[in-house]
């Protein structure tokens, strides 16, 4: 299955926020490509992402790391990143590890965002 | 003469050589998920999340096995084998890499700890000891064979 992350604004609620959402497996193969996106939005001015991972059927602890990654970019710059993840096979991976317990995941986009100020 | 499923044979050792790159991974574990995953649902030795952490255990052995055929610029192809037998499955991921003692591999710092997000790897051989029934690392300056054993419930 293909890659890929696609990126859409959350201007003009969030004029610094965007949705990265991830389709296909995000394994060592997958990773480097959503660290890279995370390193242009951060680098471009992003503050806010909403990394969406309904569309991964797979993540493993490479993709975890990227994940964690980006996490660490966001938080150096003064930002925040909230994370989609309602598919249980994908959370557990999250649990396992328990990261669960530094990340919450959010069952959708809308619910990741409630409580953040609109700006 | 029509040819038909062969019922009743256990199915044999599947063997994949695969090169040391990360596009191969998904095909690794669709092969594997197969290996136990095909035939009726209500048949399968596993559950789909049996089947899921199955996957997921072998995709971290050979995405150790790449990594360390890559830190010292090994070509070999990396073998796969997956042994499905009556009462478990047994996956050998055998690399040429350099060889590790995995006494050696550093604890992470606890999830709450700010440094914890320094550490964007390390967590693979931790996931395959957590999800796998049984994780034997045999290691050496030739290379590292990981056997993962998933015993079905």
């Amino acid at each position: 299955m293909q890659f890929e992350v696609f990126r859409s604004s959350l201007a003009p609620n969030f004029p610094d926020g965007a949705v990265l959402r991830v389709l296909g497996d995000l394994d060592m193969a997958g990773a480097p490509r959503l660290r890279n996106a995370v390193v242009s939005e951060v680098g471009a001015g992003t503050r806010l992402v909403v990394l969406d991972l309904t569309g991964v059927d797979h993540l493993d602890s490479t993709g975890l790391g990227a994940v964690v990654g980006a996490l660490r970019r966001l938080r150096t710059h003064d930002g925040e990143l909230r994370v989609v993840c309602p598919e249980p096979r994908v959370r557990r991976v999250f649990e396992v590890c328990d990261l669960d317990r530094v990340l919450e995941l959010h069952v959708d986009v809308d619910t990741a965002l409630e409580g953040m100020t609109v700006q | 003469m029509n040819p038909s499923r062969p019922a009743d044979r256990p199915v044999e050792a599947v063997e994949l050589f695969i090169p040391p790159l990360p596009e191969y991974l998904q095909l690794v574990r669709a092969v594997v998920g197969a290996t136990v995953g095909v035939g009726r649902e209500d048949e399968l030795p596993l559950d789909p999340g049996g089947i899921a952490d199955l996957r997921l255990v072998v995709s971290e052995a050979v995405t150790n096995a790449i990594e360390a055929q890559w830190s010292i610029g090994a070509n070999d192809r990396i073998l796969v084998r997956c042994r499905p037998d009556q009462k478990q499955t047994v996956v050998e991921v055998v690399d040429r890499g350099p060889g590790f003692d995995p006494d050696l591999v550093p604890d992470l710092p606890p999830v709450e700890d700010e440094e914890r997000l320094d550490h964007e790897s390390g967590l693979g051989l931790s996931l395959m000891k957590r999800l796998a029934d049984g994780t034997v690392v045999e290691t050496g300056p030739g290379g590292t064979i990981i056997r993962l054993v998933v015993e079905y419930p």
